[in-house]
């Protein structure tokens, strides 16, 4: 006998994401989702954030890696509330992990939430998590064929930061090329030209981020 | 600092769990208690590679009521809209995200392929 189905795969995922969201709303909390390959600089990005808006906003953040916790120690020197998951191999968060540990976090502490998700191109981009934004950065060392590659990652994100600016003189990018396919792929996505070595363009950025909330 | 180890699989194995857990209910809440065929619709945009997925199925489907199923992947092109020429158009390829086949016009809209849906199970 044949029943028809007619359900989303991934619609697990996308309940307990939509319950993640309605957690965090709740608390009043704005949830991005950092996403990027391995290297790309999301850590340090982090970094950056937490030093430019520290001050005026309470961010909390969660860290996933498949394994280790060297992320989250980075975090941790800036005194603010960290998580570190690791997948054990897998190459993505989902939506239940994320659920796992938010009770860990003091939600009525935290204004603005960061996920930085495994260092994937990929997965990373299927998986909802809660959040209210994609955010992802790419290392200008990675190239411009790269919204060619993954553009689902492209098409999924709020917003690209491309990063190490600082290295453009020694790297072969047509960054017109990367943005011009970057904004096909998502005509809406924002991009910012930053490095997180010199500081360049973070003002900018944080600045933008601040007013997402 | 809290370090917590959550055990998830690869990404086509996460979506091949969804995919047993999902017929799994459906086929017994229909009364029955063996599937025999379970078919998907999967977008080429999807990022989901059928051979990566079927692979995951027949490694977890053992010790299950889908054990013996068959898992029928249907592979739908990507559609999209162009502004410009007004044409519409479809392909497997992912080069057309960037831009309209007919007319190379980048104001296009795509329609579909990015889907990742069951749509029916043979049960018994």
């Amino acid at each position: 006998m044949n029943i028809k189905v007619v359900s989303k795969i991934l619609d697990a995922n996308d309940r307990l994401a939509e319950t993640n969201r309605r957690k965090l709303k709740a608390a009043g909390i704005y949830t991005i989702n950092l996403m990027g390959a391995p290297g790309a600089g999301k850590t340090s990005l982090l970094e950056c954030v937490l030093d430019t808006l520290k001050g005026s906003l309470r961010i909390g953040i969660i860290e996933g890696d498949i394994a280790g916790a060297d992320d989250a120690r980075r975090i941790a020197l800036y005194n603010v509330p960290v998580v570190q998951i690791n997948t054990g191999g897998a190459c993505h968060l989902d939506a239940n992990m994320i659920g796992e540990v938010l009770n860990e976090l003091p939600l009525d502490e935290i204004d603005m939430l960061i996920i930085e998700n495994v260092g994937n191109l990929v997965c990373p981009a299927e998986f909802s998590l809660g959040e209210d934004i994609k955010i992802m950065v790419s290392g200008v060392t990675e190239g411009h064929d790269k919204p060619g590659k993954y553009p689902l990652m492209f098409r999924q994100s709020n917003a690209l930061i491309l990063n190490k600016t600082d290295l453009l003189p020694y790297v072969n990018i047509d960054m017109g090329k990367f943005r011009s396919d970057a904004l096909s792929l998502n005509p809406e996505i924002k991009i910012f030209e930053v490095s997180c070595k010199t500081r360049d363009g973070i003002g900018e950025f944080c600045q933008w981020l601040r007013l997402q909330r | 600092m809290p370090c917590r180890r959550k055990t998830a699989p690869m990404h086509e194995l996460s979506i091949a769990e969804s995919v047993i857990d999902i017929a799994v209910r459906n086929c017994l809440a229909s009364g029955h208690s063996v599937i025999g065929k379970i078919s998907l619709s999967v977008g080429s945009a999807s990022g989901v590679m059928p051979a990566a997925l079927s692979f995951a199925f027949e490694a977890i489907k053992r010790d299950t009521i889908a054990s013996g199923a068959v898992l029928c992947i249907n592979t739908v092109p990507i559609s999209g809209v162009c502004a410009d020429c007004r044409g519409e158009f479809t392909s497997y390829e992912q080069y057309i995200l960037f831009s309209c086949p007919k007319c190379n016009s980048a104001a296009i809209t795509i329609t579909g392929g990015f889907e990742m849906d069951m749509i029916e199970l043979e049960v018994e």
